[in-house]
């Protein structure tokens, strides 16, 4: 094994070193928490349709979203649902962009009208709402203050607390179910409904069903669960996107200025080595790629520092805000990477051109 | 002794037209295996530019320089480093340690530099520095060394790939008089019982008492020793036929570096002996 020189000279100045690789890690912390909070935001925003029990979720044709969209059905399309072979059961629900109030705090929700009260969710604490009752998600609760018992208003009518469920909120939304019937009442929407959840026979295929939904109730979109969440995703990431673009930019472009500038400094106070080094029979390839090393472990350092770092805050920041929810997917850590790699590919060129030109003669001069 | 370089009308030039200037001109040097040759002239006279040259750091303008039968002149660049890391050993007036590194790893890198790795490269290193007896600063950061003992690591360093040449640029310039005649020993030692050729550039009169050989360099050329005169009062070694100022007293000439040693000879003449 030969003298770790790579190692030794970027550990030389450990201050440097150190100051680098946090530069590095915050930059590419940036990309690195803001994909994983909007994949947080994906995962919560399907949560009630993962959890809904539905196989297949009727709506208005053309319409295969909840988020954002209206869909309206005739009520009797769950009738029309409920008899087709292979379903076991069709539930209406209404779903509607809602304000709950509580005093001077509000708080935005999708309301859903379910004749079940919201089953088969589990409740967290209370019970499902009856008449003139609602039921929250718990981070909603907490935020409006308004505690099992209480009251709080939604277009313009007050409901009773009834209970709590949970895991349902993003920071961008919430949901809270009341019966069918009073946000019917309420919105003097009667004979109409959003959607139809669709529970399949125990040895039916979904997108069979789906499918035969569609065939045999004219004017509905029929999708199976999964189909129905990746559309809803579908819609938050095309709202996202060039935000999480943006981000990504910014990273690179701290993370390029960051190594850089470490880079460059460090390269500066070396070049007498490497003039040495050269002098000595280093090949010029090879003083290359001692420069190139150092940045890339620095770089290496940097992003696996930002790693632990938004493990951490995944971890800690949703006991702080039951809301900000950080999913870390394998494609935004491998999005993450490319970004360090391009930065360690910008930030080496200056560095390698000032290496490069370094001339072994110039160890005489004084 | 048999030849070891063989130089022939070796020259260097910098620049174009009227900026053009020739550091190093007609250099013919034969220089014989294990020889110590002192090579010493006013700044500027193109020492350092032959040292660079004759080490394979600097390209030639025109010339052949000749080492063990091969002319580094026409070795291409990819042929260079390898041929430097084999042929030479460098010591340098500011010892141009690696800072980042030990002084063991100094040793070690030029030998890893040259091909040698692993146990062989840390036992070689380490028997070195025992032998230059910095046996007890082996894992020591260069910082922590004194004069002394970073020219001893730079000397291992130099010799560790058993180079046919030494290029000693000032050596001792950096060093106390104690250090420095122990450096001078122990280039005499590598040429003398390693039969290493030591071209030695330097300003320090006390290496003549080790080197074979004196060359004078002055405008880029080597000058016949005996030719020239010393300056009465500063006491440098000038040529007569370039002198800025002579003046003769009592069917004596004196030639001076200066108009300035000139005037200073003149106020003091006869009173102080010259």
């Amino acid at each position: 094994m030969s003298v770790p020189l790579a190692r030794r000279q970027l550990l030389f100045r450990k201050g440097r070193a150190l100051a680098g690789i946090a530069g590095i890690a915050a930059a590419l912390l940036l990309v690195l928490a803001l994909n994983a909070i909007f994949a947080g935001i994906n995962d919560r925003l399907t949560a009630y349709i993962d959890r809904s029990g539905a196989d297949v979720i009727v709506a208005q044709q053309g319409v295969d979203t909840m988020h954002m969209t209206q869909s309206a059905l005739a009520e009797q399309t769950a009738t029309a649902v409920a008899v087709i072979p292979g379903v076991a059961q069709a539930r209406p629900i209404l779903y509607v962009p809602a304000m709950i109030e509580r005093g001077e705090k509000r708080g935005i929700v999708y309301l859903i009208g379910d004749d079940s009260g919201g089953a088969p969710l589990p409740i967290a604490a209370g019970r499902r709402p009856g008449l003139g009752e609602i039921m929250l998600e718990r981070t909603l609760a907490e935020r409006l203050a308004a505690p099992i018992g209480s009251r709080v208003r939604a277009f313009g009518q007050s409901f009773r607390v009834s209970g709590e469920v949970e895991g349902l909120a993003s920071i961008l939304n919430s949901v809270a179910f009341v019966r069918r019937q009073e946000l019917e009442r309420v919105l003097g929407s009667a004979g109409v409904v959003s959607y139809v959840l669709v529970r399949a026979q125990p040895t039916i295929h979904s997108p069979d069903l789906a499918a035969r939904i569609e065939a045999s109730v004219p004017g509905v979109t029929a999708s199976t669960r999964e189909v129905f969440a990746r559309s809803e995703r579908r819609v938050v990431g095309d709202m996202t996107t060039d935000i999480v673009r943006a981000m990504i930019l910014v990273g690179f472009v701290i993370g390029v200025a960051v190594a850089g500038l470490v880079a460059y400094s460090a390269t500066l106070s070396q070049l007498r080595d490497y003039a040495v080094l050269r002098a000595l029979g280093l090949r010029a390839r090879r003083a290359l790629t001692l420069a190139v090393a150092q940045i890339g472990a620095t770089v290496a350092a940097g992003f696996v520092l930002a790693l632990v770092l938004v493990w951490t805050l995944a971890a800690l920041l949703p006991r702080l805000s039951p809301t900000l929810v950080l999913a870390i997917r394998a494609g935004d850590v491998a999005t993450a990477l490319i970004v360090a790699g391009a930065v360690t590919l910008v930030a080496a060129a200056l560095p390698v051109l000032r290496v490069a030109r370094v001339d072994p003669a110039s160890v005489f001069r004084r | 002794m048999t030849s070891l370089v063989h130089i022939h009308d070796l020259a260097r030039t910098f620049g174009e037209g009227e900026s053009r200037v020739e550091a190093v001109r007609g250099i013919d040097l034969d220089l014989a295996s294990g020889e110590i040759v002192l090579v010493m002239g006013p700044s500027g006279s193109g020492k350092t530019t032959f040292l660079s040259m004759l080490g394979g750091l600097l390209r030639v303008s025109a010339g052949e320089i000749w080492i063990n039968g091969t002319n580094i002149a026409a070795l291409g660049e990819r042929e260079l480093p390898p041929f430097r890391a084999r042929t030479f050993g460098f010591i340098f007036q500011d010892f141009n340690l690696i800072a980042a590194l030990s002084a063991q790893e100094n040793v070690e890198v030029a030998l890893n530099i040259a091909g040698h790795s692993g146990r062989a490269a840390r036992d070689r290193a380490v028997e070195l520095l025992e032998g230059l007896g910095v046996a007890n600063r082996l894992h020591f950061p260069i910082e922590q060394l004194s004069g002394g003992e970073k020219q001893r690591v730079a000397i291992a360093r130099a010799i560790a790939n058993r180079p046919a040449l030494i290029l000693a640029d000032e050596p001792t310039a950096n060093l106390d008089s104690h250090h420095g005649a122990e450096t001078m020993r122990l280039l005499r030692e590598l040429a003398k019982e390693e039969g290493t050729t030591v071209v030695i550039v330097s300003h320090d009169e006390r290496l003549r008492e080790v080197a074979d050989r004196v060359l004078w360099l002055e405008d880029g050329r080597f000058k016949t020793l005996q030719a020239l005169v010393r300056d009465p009062v500063c006491g440098m070694l000038i040529d007569p036929d370039r002198a800025p100022a002579s003046v003769e007293k009592d069917a004596k000439t004196f030639s001076f570096c200066s108009l300035g040693c000139r005037d200073q000879f003149l106020a003091e003449y006869p009173s102080r002996v010259y």
